[in-house]
């Protein structure tokens, strides 16, 4: 009963939030002297023919795994009350080693992929291992060390492209790494129109669909199930208190940043293994940032970020067919930032009646919450959202 | 006051003179529980009147009621004769209400000047006026003998001082009718009677005060009238001077009461626990545990006494391993455990009882049976292996809450919801329940009602009778001469006497806390 009504006012929030976003838009788009029912019908026309709508799906769902894997890689550290921005970082420099890696390597088809990933995941966790270590030896806020990695990791990708890695001919538009060869690309999962009987798509599914799905999954069990995953959410919850049960607070800053740099160096395969075969300029920049957002809209659980993603990467889908009707692009963007500045709003108002609900069960006090006399300097319970704030914004 | 809720006065000016406050059937149902039912409750202008009650009883609940934190689902509020419609603290601050909360809400940084204007900063021209503030802030100072200096920082202050500045806060805003939460609970005793001599001022000044508390002597020294609630509902008024603490808890609890008092000894010979010349660094030159050599045996409460501040909180979590001595060893049960981590100190059989359960001792966000595993993430039978085993941190959640009186709807219902006494009755349970050689309780009866007070006190009992040694670190000094076998007093840093509590009054103790004890004890 109460885990019902608790799952409630957990969908309850993000839902208001996309209604308000979607009605935030529609007065930006009247605005501009456009019609807001064009952009909607745009967003939800997939297309006439089977061929069309299957590729509309194709392209949100490969959308959707990077987008996933990036909420993923945030929410993990946000769990234990620790801000990754440097995902942005992290995925860029997995990607570009992980695409020189593997095009420098031959091995058999199946270990070829393995290699590539677990390069990607390994420079990840390196790259964020050093926000960690900065943290518990030095004191650094990851905050700062973070955005500070972040633009290391703009130049030196940069360098290692046009530098060691680089595979492209001289004086070619687009510089590019080496292409990987057949055995380190992963496979697409189109046969799988054909068993469900939908129309074959023109581009290719992403077979790293199913990677996102096992990382998901991995990363909700040991969460929710595992000890590590208990005391990573009690240091979340409560640093002193975890402290004090016997949980070393150094330790699970490292451990927690290594898993969120792992998983934060599986976002830029999709694209490389999948697609590209190779690291270039035209590189799908800022899914670290956006993961942020997915995270928060998802409310750090695997399975809300998966919806998240998914609704992100079914907006996304409409920045081209807007054109064509004449709306400018950046109306998704728009619905997109308002999502998130509404989901901040919503979930601390979500947060405040669980907890007056909460305190109203046993018709008890609780120590002085949010909702405390006017003249109290800030209360504590709302700064974990402030904070998520800060960054969304 | 031989108070009779026979004739209620009438309408508006009908009766002599009209209650300040008087409320009349309040009910207020959350979700799944009424937490007031038909309250009555009268308070004369002028008068101290306490409202006494177990932590769940209710207590909380009726001054958010009276303070427009929330509204009644029947009922009425009339202050001064007039009924009155509460709907956010703002409307009873002009109603005259102020509210004392029990955790202190001021800014540290901050003057304690900044902090009595703070939301309702008097201004000239857009800037904060300071010299108007001060002068008003002075006269409350003078009128009520507070005693505050309007340009002192807030973090420079005593937790008594603060105190007053939470008062001064509201009597700021004009407040004529003053709430205290349990404003006792923070204080030692000297500061308690400074408080009192203070309310008498306020009383003496026309001011009304509601004293809300379950510590039954301060109540009967302080209180005009005294209204009693038990599960939820107003079981009648008594008047202090004719009516016991006794009497006064039974009408509270229901039922008889324990006392504290234990006396014969089960003290064996194995020490669980000693130390050596334990010292503990500060950042302000001296150290702020010095020195400490004790020894705990097997069956044996050694209790710890001493004005707060004075590095009991420091030597706790020296033996806990949260804080990196500066000297000295730390035994256990034979074994030196001072480079352990905290995790092995407690797997290797140390219970703990913090001092802050809530930030220490749970996490209040996640369900109770998230609390039992808390501390305990290692062992059966929270945990199977690296997995944690739901079902049966569940189970044994649903023992203790059982067999530890634990008032909650169930294993999933948040920590947040229980009521002080019952999320102590929790972490007590939860640690006793790993078996423990050697128990660090530190206040285990703080802000916790008479009837968990009793339960926790017996539980304590049953587990020195079974060879449990037991720290204890109280500033209740009943608590302390009741339980110990041994006494310590600790006095900046040091352990400067050892005490037998068998013939020890709770003067000597507290003359010996403010080390006066060559005097004849300044204590109340």
């Amino acid at each position: 009963m109460t885990a019902l009504r608790r799952t409630g006012s957990a969908l309850l929030a993000p839902a208001l939030a996309v209604v308000f976003a979607v009605v935030i838009t529609a007065l930006v788009i009247l605005a501009i002297g456009e019609n807001p029912s064009t952009a909607l019908r745009v967003l939800f026309d997939f297309g006439d023919t089977p061929a069309q709508q299957t590729q509309a799906i194709v392209v949100v769902l490969n959308r959707a795994v990077p987008l996933f894997l990036a909420g993923l890689a945030v929410s993990v550290a946000f769990r234990m009350g620790l801000f990754n921005i440097g995902v942005e970082g992290q995925y860029r420099m997995a990607t570009v080693l992980a695409a020189g890696a593997g095009a420098a390597v031959s091995l058999p088809a199946p270990l070829h992929v393995v290699f590539v990933i677990v390069v990607a995941m390994l420079v990840g966790a390196f790259w964020a291992g050093i926000v960690a270590v900065l943290k518990v030896t030095r004191g650094v806020s990851e905050v700062i060390s973070s955005i500070m990695l972040n633009f290391i990791a703009l130049g030196t990708a940069s360098w290692l492209l046009t530098g060691p890695l680089r595979g492209s001919e001289e004086g070619a538009a687009i510089i590019t790494t080496k292409d990987l060869p057949e055995s380190g690309q992963f496979p697409g999962l189109n046969g799988l129109f054909d068993v469900i009987g939908l129309a074959q798509p023109r581009g290719e599914l992403y077979g790293f669909l199913l990677v996102a799905v096992v990382a998901g999954i991995v990363i909700a069990v040991l969460l929710k199930r595992t000890r590590f995953g208990f005391d990573l959410r009690a240091t979340g919850m409560s640093p002193s208190a975890a402290t004090a049960s016997g949980i070393d607070a150094r330790r699970m800053v490292i451990k927690t940043m290594l898993i969120s740099g792992a998983v934060a160096g599986l976002i830029g395969l999709p694209d490389l293994m999948g697609r590209t075969h190779h690291f270039g300029t035209e590189f799908t920049a800022g899914l670290g940032f956006l993961g942020i957002a997915v995270a928060l809209l998802g409310r750090n659980s695997p399975l809300g970020i998966a919806f998240a993603a998914l609704l992100f990467a079914f907006l996304d889908r409409a920045a081209v067919p807007l054109q064509f009707a004449d709306i400018p692009a950046s109306v998704v963007t728009i619905i997109q930032g308002t999502i998130v500045l509404a989901v901040v709003v919503a979930n601390e108002i979500a947060r405040q009646l669980t907890r007056r609900r909460a305190e109203g069960e046993t018709g008890q006090a609780a120590p002085p919450a949010p909702e405390s006399p006017p003249a109290g300097p800030a209360g504590t319970a709302g700064s974990r959202i402030d904070e998520h704030q800060g960054a969304g914004a | 006051m031989a108070e009779q809720p026979a004739g209620p006065p009438a309408e508006t000016g009908a009766g002599p003179v009209p209650y300040a406050v008087e409320l009349r059937g309040i009910t207020k149902r959350f979700p799944g529980v009424v937490a007031n039912r038909d309250i009555e409750l009268r308070v004369r202008r002028g008068e101290v009147h306490a409202i006494v009650g177990e932590n769940g009883a209710g207590k909380s609940t009726l001054m958010k009621t009276l303070y427009g934190m929330h509204r009644p689902d029947e009922g009425t509020i009339l202050l001064d004769g007039r009924e009155t419609t509460l709907r956010s603290p703002a409307d009873a601050i002009a109603a005259g209400i102020g509210m004392v909360h029990q955790h202190f809400m001021l800014a540290d940084n901050f003057t304690v000047l900044e902090n009595v204007v703070l939301g309702s900063e008097p201004t000239r021209g857009g800037r904060l006026d300071r010299a108007t503030a001060r002068r008003r802030i002075r006269e409350i100072s003078e009128r009520y003998a507070l005693n505050l200096d309007p340009d002192v920082l807030v973090e420079d202050l005593g937790v008594g001082d603060r105190q007053r500045v939470e008062i001064a806060k509201v009597l700021y805003r004009g407040a004529t009718t003053l709430i205290l939460d349990e404003p006792t609970a923070v204080l030692v005793p000297q500061e308690v009677d400074e408080l009192f001599g203070n309310l008498a001022e306020l009383k003496r000044e026309g001011l009304t005060v509601i004293f809300i508390s379950h510590k039954l002597d301060e109540v009967r020294k302080v209180a005009d009238s005294i209204t009693v609630i038990r599960r939820g509902t107003t079981v009648g008024t008594a008047d202090p001077r004719t009516t016991t603490a006794r009497q006064l808890a039974e009408m509270m609890v229901g039922s008889e009461l324990p006392s504290p008092q234990t006396r014969t000894s089960t003290v064996r010979d194995t020490p669980v626990l000693e130390l050596r010349g334990v010292t503990v660094a500060s950042l302000a030159g001296r150290p702020s545990v010095d020195d400490v050599s004790l020894t705990v045996r097997e069956g044996e409460v050694v209790g710890i006494a001493g004005v707060e501040g004075n590095g009991q909180a420091e030597l706790v979590d020296a033996i806990m391993g949260l804080r990196s001595l500066a000297g000295g060893v730390v035994v256990l049960g034979g074994q030196e455990i001072t480079a352990w981590s905290t995790r092995a100190r407690r797997e290797a059989g140390v219970g703990f009882v913090p001092e802050d359960r809530h930030r220490q001792g749970m996490l209040l966000e996640a369900p109770l049976w998230e609390n039992r595993i808390l501390g305990h993430q290692t062992r059966p039978p929270a945990v199977k292996g690296l997995f944690i085993d739901r079902a049966g941190a569940r189970a044994d959640t649903a023992r203790i809450m059982r067999d530890y009186d634990v008032r909650a709807p169930g294993p999933d219902t948040l920590a947040i919801a229980l009521s002080g006494g019952n999320q102590q009755k929790l972490i007590v349970g939860r640690e006793m329940s790993a078996r423990p050689r050697l128990l660090i309780a530190a206040h285990p009866t703080r802000g916790v009602d008479v009837g968990a007070q009793a339960v926790i006190w017996e539980l304590l009992k049953d587990a020195r009778a079974e060879g449990m040694g037991i720290l204890l670190i109280s500033a209740d000094l009943d608590e302390l001469i009741g339980l110990s076998d041994t006494l310590q007093v600790m006095l900046r840093g040091r352990l400067v006497a050892t005490l037998d509590p068998g013939t020890l009054t709770p003067e000597e103790l507290g003359s010996h806390m403010t080390g006066a004890h060559d005097g004849a004890g300044s204590a109340a």
